[in-house]
């Protein structure tokens, strides 16, 4: 019974549902109470365990329907012919197999249906009569013909357990999974007995080779269904989450256009993550609201005299940050993240001030705020991507438009290669904003060994830099802007 | 406490119960009080502001007839307001009775060591129960009978305050560093907290609580919740007026009319005795149900239509 639960609970982990392992058990704890009698019931109560946001909540409504789903088969129960015959029990009595098995039984009307056709195929080719059947001898022959579904589920879903079913990964995997769930259950002890009931002269043995053969076809097509759904629920999201592991550590430049929406998730939910981890700080402040027992306590050894006072006050503290990104050509792969990267900090942060340039300078702050992620993408190349970069000008330009706002809690971020087509650095401005601002990095998507070939003059700038880093998957990008993060504090 | 095992003996008795107190509430809702009583799990309730999250802790505590503690919770909320604070005036007049009395104590002692061995062996009480002034939340934990507990709007406090409440919903325990920890009496408290989603709560917090939502109802339920709160309304009318909100809250607009809303425009129509809705009337009457004026000059056009629909719904 607790089988089913977490069995059903790693479904929903699949599914991007997050359940700790306390959930688990207070999950189980609320079975006990309610029992499994009741459908609705049952989904209430787990409703309320398990998923924690809205979006969860769909979720977890979806999978439930999905994985519970055996009242609805019996409700389409259709002729009771033979091997359907016990398709009654099904409803709401809940064993263990019932809950994994039913994706199996989905399929048991329509092959059930074709058993029975085949069955006359047969007959044409080798006419054994309807006579009585003989008493199969394996293990397996046994159970098919004592047609017993639950039985059936719960010896399929048990032998899934021990080929470990659930660690399957990738679905060309599926073919080799049913093999070893009909090995695992005698599927050899079972052709054996077919086929020495073939060179039997009895005809009750032939017979019962015949129909052992359809039902083990039969078998082999509900094994791999089961496999099919198993497979959706345990490995489907695992493959999700394989990618993005994959497309974090894989250069910027690089990844495919189609994965841009799933790197646009990744960047979001690290800017977020970075902002929640660093965002806040105590300060202890000369005034405010007076902290009474601290106050008090301290001055206790003052003969309770009051005077020395304690007050009490979080900031929240957001660092300030201006962020200035080359969108020329020569960075333009990476330009898109960098600038997805700014678009999501923005959206987290609200102290962000973005700056795009290739030749000229120009704020896209406000063109974030508005437009959508790709619109304010694609806006801003067009704008200021034409041109031939020119750092020295860009630098000009900053100081002309923000030096007034920068301040000794400022921190400067500079996305780009360095690559000036030969024009004036102006790397006295960049001294400037260094003396100006608290921290100066600059982030290189072109590996270390390359900034300073051709006209990249990385050299010139690093004087003036608190930190230079490369910078070209999001790993460095999450380490860098961390570090940052916790240097501005 | 028979009684109350009684009535929460299964989800349809507690919904039913719930009716009596004039609270209409889904399977989902009833679910969530039977295993709050029956797990003494602390229960989250988020949904959209006048959907009935405040209510449901009020009419629980009305249901089992207990005492209902309330903490509302505000930016700047802490443990001196929530939890206990010392009585620092009682305190200071302690010290000072104490320096009275000091002579006597250490009359006779010989030498340092003995006047510090009998300071020790004199009670301090200065950091005690007498002097604590308990707050809501470690009130809540003295009840003799066990209380219903409602934490309305914790999305509104801090995340300092959030880590605070950890404890008790988890242990219903509370430390206070001077004292030690205060467990809850016999019957640990029901525990509702409300939130308007205002900011995510933390995941420690969710952990610790069971989650339920609350949406909008639908048509028959707030039928049902109309008739439980303004009986005297004509059905007619009744039947009108909610398929009215319904038509509004697929619309979009700043802020759709609640459960409250609904009632209220249901006691202002009955004031007005109305028979049936029209236009005009609507136009004079909207105010109650829609708090912004852009909504109101949004939908001024759509009036008769929706209007027509709901009467001929």
């Amino acid at each position: 019974m607790d089988r089913t639960l977490t069995s059903f609970i790693s479904a929903l982990r699949t599914a991007e549902v997050r359940i700790s392992p306390a959930e688990t058990l207070d999950a189980l704890s609320a079975v006990e109470l309610t029992g499994y009698q009741d459908r609705e019931f049952l989904k209430n109560t787990l409703a309320l365990v398990l998923p924690k946001t809205i979006d969860e909540k769909e979720t977890f409504d979806n999978t439930f329907e999905e994985f519970f789903n055996f009242v609805d088969i019996s409700a389409q129960r259709t002729k009771s012919d033979e091997t359907d015959g016990d398709r009654g029990d099904d409803g709401a009595t809940s064993s263990e197999s019932q809950g994994r098995g039913s994706g199996s039984r989905s399929q048991g009307a329509g092959t059930g249906g074709g058993a029975s056709q085949e069955l006359t195929d047969e007959t044409d080719s080798e006419d054994l009569g309807r006579g009585p059947l003989a008493e199969p001898t394996s293990r397996l022959g046994q159970l098919l013909m004592r047609n017993d579904r639950i039985e059936l589920n719960v010896q399929v879903a048990k032998s899934a357990k021990a080929v470990r079913l659930e660690e399957i990964q990738v679905f060309t995997q599926k073919g080799l999974y049913t093999r070893r769930i009909l090995d695992e259950m005698g599927l050899a002890e079972l052709q054996r007995e077919i086929n020495s009931s073939k060179e039997s002269a009895e005809l009750p043995i032939r017979r019962l080779g015949r129909e052992l053969r359809h039902r083990q076809d039969w078998l082999r097509e509900q094994v791999r269904d089961y496999v099919e759904k198993q497979f959706l629920l345990h490995a489907d999201a695992q493959g999700l989450r394989l990618r993005e592991e994959l497309l974090r550590k894989v250069k910027l430049s690089n990844v495919e256009h189609r994965n841009f929406r799933l790197v646009q998730e990744i960047v979001y939910r690290m800017a977020k993550k970075l902002v929640a981890l660093h965002s806040r700080r105590k300060k202890v402040f000369k005034r405010g609201v007076l902290n009474v027992s601290r106050t008090l306590r301290h001055n206790m050894s003052y003969d309770g005299n009051i005077f020395d006072l304690h007050w009490k006050s979080v900031k929240v503290d957001r660092p300030n940050v201006f962020a200035i990104c080359d969108v020329s050509g020569s960075v333009s792969n990476y330009a898109r993240f960098m600038l997805m990267f700014l678009y999501s900090l923005e959206e987290v942060m609200p102290k962000v001030r973005s700056f795009a340039f290739s030749s000229d300078l120009g704020e896209v702050t406000e063109l974030f705020e508005r437009n959508s992620l790709e619109d304010a993408i694609a806006k801003t190349l067009r704008d200021y991507g034409s041109g031939s970069t020119d750092y020295g000008q860009a630098l000009l330009d900053f100081r002309k438009k923000c030096s007034n706002d920068i301040d000794n809690r400022t921190t400067i971020i500079i996305l780009g290669d360095a690559r000036n087509n030969y024009g004036d650095a102006h790397q006295s401005v960049l001294k400037e904003l260094y003396d100006l601002s608290k921290r100066v990095i600059w982030l290189n998507p072109e590996s270390r060994t390359t900034w300073n070939t051709g006209d990249a003059i990385m050299r010139k700038y690093t004087p003036y830099v608190h930190q230079a880093e490369e910078c070209n998957s999001l790993v460095h990008l999450e380490r860098v802007v961390s570090n940052l993060l916790r240097t501005v504090q | 406490m028979n009684e109350l095992d009684r009535l929460a003996e299964s989800v349809d008795s507690l919904k039913n119960h719930l009716e009596v107190h004039r609270y209409i509430c889904s399977n989902q809702i009833a679910t969530a009080v039977y295993l709050a009583y029956h797990l003494r799990k602390p229960v989250l309730i988020e949904g959209p502001p006048g959907v009935g999250k405040t209510e449901l802790a009020k009419t629980t505590a009305e249901m089992f007839q207990l005492p209902l503690i309330r903490l509302q919770c505000y930016e700047g909320l802490d443990e001196s307001k929530a939890i206990y604070e010392w009585k620092y005036g009682k305190q200071l007049l302690y010290t000072q009775v104490l320096k009275e009395t000091l002579d006597e104590v250490l009359q006779g002692a010989q030498g340092f060591r003995e006047s510090v061995g009998r300071l020790h062996e004199f009670g301090d009480i200065f950091f005690s129960q007498e002097f604590m002034e308990p707050r809501p939340l470690l009130k809540a934990l003295q009840e003799e009978q066990g209380c219903v507990l409602l934490i309305d709007e914790v999305d509104k406090s801090d995340h300092e305050f959030e880590s605070l409440l950890l404890e008790i919903l988890s242990d219903f325990q509370v430390s206070i560093p001077e004292i030690g920890t205060v467990k809850a009496l016999r019957e640990p408290p029901m525990v509702f907290l409300t939130s308007n989603n205002t900011r995510e709560i933390s995941d420690a917090l969710k952990r610790r609580c069971l989650h339920l939502y609350i949406p909008f109802p639908d048509m028959e339920l707030e039928q049902r919740i109309i008739h439980a709160r303004v009986p005297e309304i004509p059905e007619l009318l009744r039947k009108q007026l909610v398929a009215f909100i319904q038509e509004l809250r697929d619309m979009d607009l700043k802020k759709v009319p609640a459960i409250s809303e609904t009632i209220d425009w249901a006691r202002t129509l009955l004031l007005l005795h109305t028979e049936t809705l029209d236009p005009d009337l609507v136009r004079e009457t909207l105010n109650v149900i829609l708090k912004f004026q852009e909504d109101i000059d949004n939908i001024n056009t759509d009036i008769p239509s929706i209007t027509h629909k709901a009467v001929n719904a």
